[in-house]
């Protein structure tokens, strides 16, 4: 017996996009972003089915399982799932979509938004705080909600594209990925000497005449800030240094460092 | 400065309502930058707010929630770095840094009880889907939500207004080295942000950027870093076409689609 569904209007997936603000809600370490995943497209599943509860508590059913993503690429992911629903698509076919995605896209969306989207928005908005400009962080504010908008975007790029959404994401994430890593690579450059101070006292000096300070200074300026973030990455990188612990000693190595009058 | 009972709530309810975009991460109003900013508005200085909201934005600026772990309380770290800069004036916001991270921590383990306690709604979950109730799901997320924010509300207001006469106490006992030694860390710390962000992006093909960043805002003097964003996002584009036209070149040669990009 063939089930008879509604169609969706563009103003059904922004409606979802929005609501798909509060994915992440309810997240426990069991099944991740489970539960926000399905709620979100509650709305819309309703009216696809509309009085039928038996299709839609399968619907519902067949979105309540592990996913852990980016969440605006999770907006995406809600707004193809929608789209194969409307067109009665084999569940199990758009449970295999969704779970090959949510990985690959999880990468792609943390790539833009929190390793560069971020950390570009927090570069600006903090050089103005650190002046003393209130609009430092009202700037950080303003970007962080149009971020958030971008989902209305993503929505309908979901929906619009349906399982084609797959092929060309994967035929773009390379290249986008490539492109933001340059982006955000560089930012970092340029936060360096903006945001770690590191330099001896001046009255530190070598045989009582020749200023340690000044010998580095006389290289390259900032060399010293650019080396420690370098011996952090290395540490981070190839030794598997948890972020936590390299926290803890820099605090105890400055503070046994400036015990000694060497910082 | 004391922190007055009702400034201490006032805090709390800046926990709570930010810890609501934590949850979510929805908007990145719980990041330091603009949890400081709002800090420092209660205690009646905006200034130390900005200030410590730069430093601490920086230094957690790769320590996000990504893949699901659970690194220590960015929301705490912009909160409590603020209220020790504003309640001990010894305290410069570099070295109120070093001492927020027992606080963040305490934060931090809040987050992981509540990922695992949370495990407990998917079994009423999964009954709401059987019932094709996504209301049902709705109550889950605000329920959870609420306790998670609650609890962050209740360190914020413990932390910043119960405990405080013994945190001046003990600041006020500790030696100018040990001052200085925390304002050496803090001017360091931003370091491991940058050096999480460069784990994830950095690659032997762009590393050149990198050094492009650092040399112009080593040598060029510029009031913030827009201008090398700016330049970084021209690269990143040119990077991303030319990337485009080398798959498309590829693809008419007849061997593309088992490329990465032709590099």
């Amino acid at each position: 017996m063939a089930v008879s569904r509604n169609k969706l209007t563009r103003k059904d997936i922004d409606k979802m996009s929005m609501r798909s603000l509060t994915e992440q809600l309810a997240f426990s370490f069991e099944r991740m972003q489970a539960i926000g995943f399905c709620e979100n497209m509650g709305p819309a599943l309703k009216k696809i089915y509309g009085d039928n509860k038996e299709e839609l508590a399968k619907a519902m059913q067949n979105n309540i399982d592990f996913i852990n993503t980016e969440p605006h690429m999770a907006t995406m992911l809600q707004g193809l799932v929608l789209s194969m629903e409307e067109k009665g698509a084999n569940r199990s076919l758009i449970l295999n979509i969704k779970n090959a995605l949510f990985g690959p896209l999880a990468g792609l969306g943390d790539a833009i938004f929190w390793f560069t989207c971020l950390p570009i928005n927090a570069a600006i908005s903090c050089s103005l705080a650190s002046q003393g400009n209130v609009f430092g962080p009202i700037l950080y504010m303003i970007v962080g909600v149009v971020l958030a908008l971008t989902r209305i975007w993503f929505g309908r790029l979901g929906y619009n594209l349906g399982a084609g959404a797959v092929e060309k994401i994967q035929s773009n994430a390379v290249a986008i990925t490539k492109a933001a890593g340059i982006l955000g690579v560089m930012v970092v450059g340029a936060l360096i000497p903006s945001y770690v101070s590191l330099a001896f006292p001046e009255d530190l000096k070598l045989f009582s005449t020749v200023s340690v300070q000044g010998i580095f200074d006389s290289i390259m300026p900032n060399i010293l800030p650019l080396g420690f973030v370098f011996l952090l990455y290395w540490l981070l990188n190839k030794k598997n240094a948890n972020a936590v612990t390299l926290i803890f000693g820099i605090i105890i190595v400055s503070i046994l460092l400036s015990l000694l009058g060497i910082l | 400065m004391t922190i007055t009972l009702l400034q201490g709530i006032l805090l709390a309810l800046v926990g709570f309502l930010l810890g609501i975009d934590q949850c979510t991460e929805a908007f990145s109003w719980f990041r330091p930058l603009v949890v400081s900013f709002f800090a420092g508005a209660v205690l009646g200085n905006v200034q130390v707010g900005l200030q410590s909201g730069a430093v601490a934005e920086l230094a957690y600026l790769g320590l996000l929630t990504v893949g699901g772990t659970v690194p220590p309380d960015s929301l705490m770290a912009g909160m409590m770095t603020t209220v020790l800069a504003y309640s001990n004036a010894s305290l410069t916001p570099e070295a109120a840094l070093g001492l927020s991270l027992p606080f963040a921590m305490l934060a931090q383990w809040w987050g992981v009880i509540c990922n695992t306690m949370f495990a407990m709604f998917n079994a009423p979950a999964d009954k709401c889907c059987a019932n094709a109730d996504y209301k049902g799901l709705t109550k889950l997320m605000a329920l959870a939500t609420f306790i998670r924010c609650f609890g962050i509300a209740l360190i914020v207001f413990l932390s910043a207004y119960a405990i405080q006469g013994p945190i001046q106490t003990l600041v006020n006992q500790f030696p100018a080295w040990l001052i200085h030694g925390f304002t050496v860390a803090g001017n360091l710390l931003p370091g491991v942000g940058l050096a999480l962000l460069m784990r994830v992006m950095l690659r032997k093909e762009n590393i050149v950027f990198l050094f492009i960043g650092f040399l112009m805002k080593s040598y060029i003097s510029m009031g913030n870093v827009l201008p090398v964003a700016a330049l970084a996002a021209c690269i990143a584009v040119i990077s991303y076409s030319l990337d485009k036209r080398m798959e498309s070149a590829n693809a008419a040669a007849g061997n593309g689609g088992n490329d990465n990009g032709g590099i």
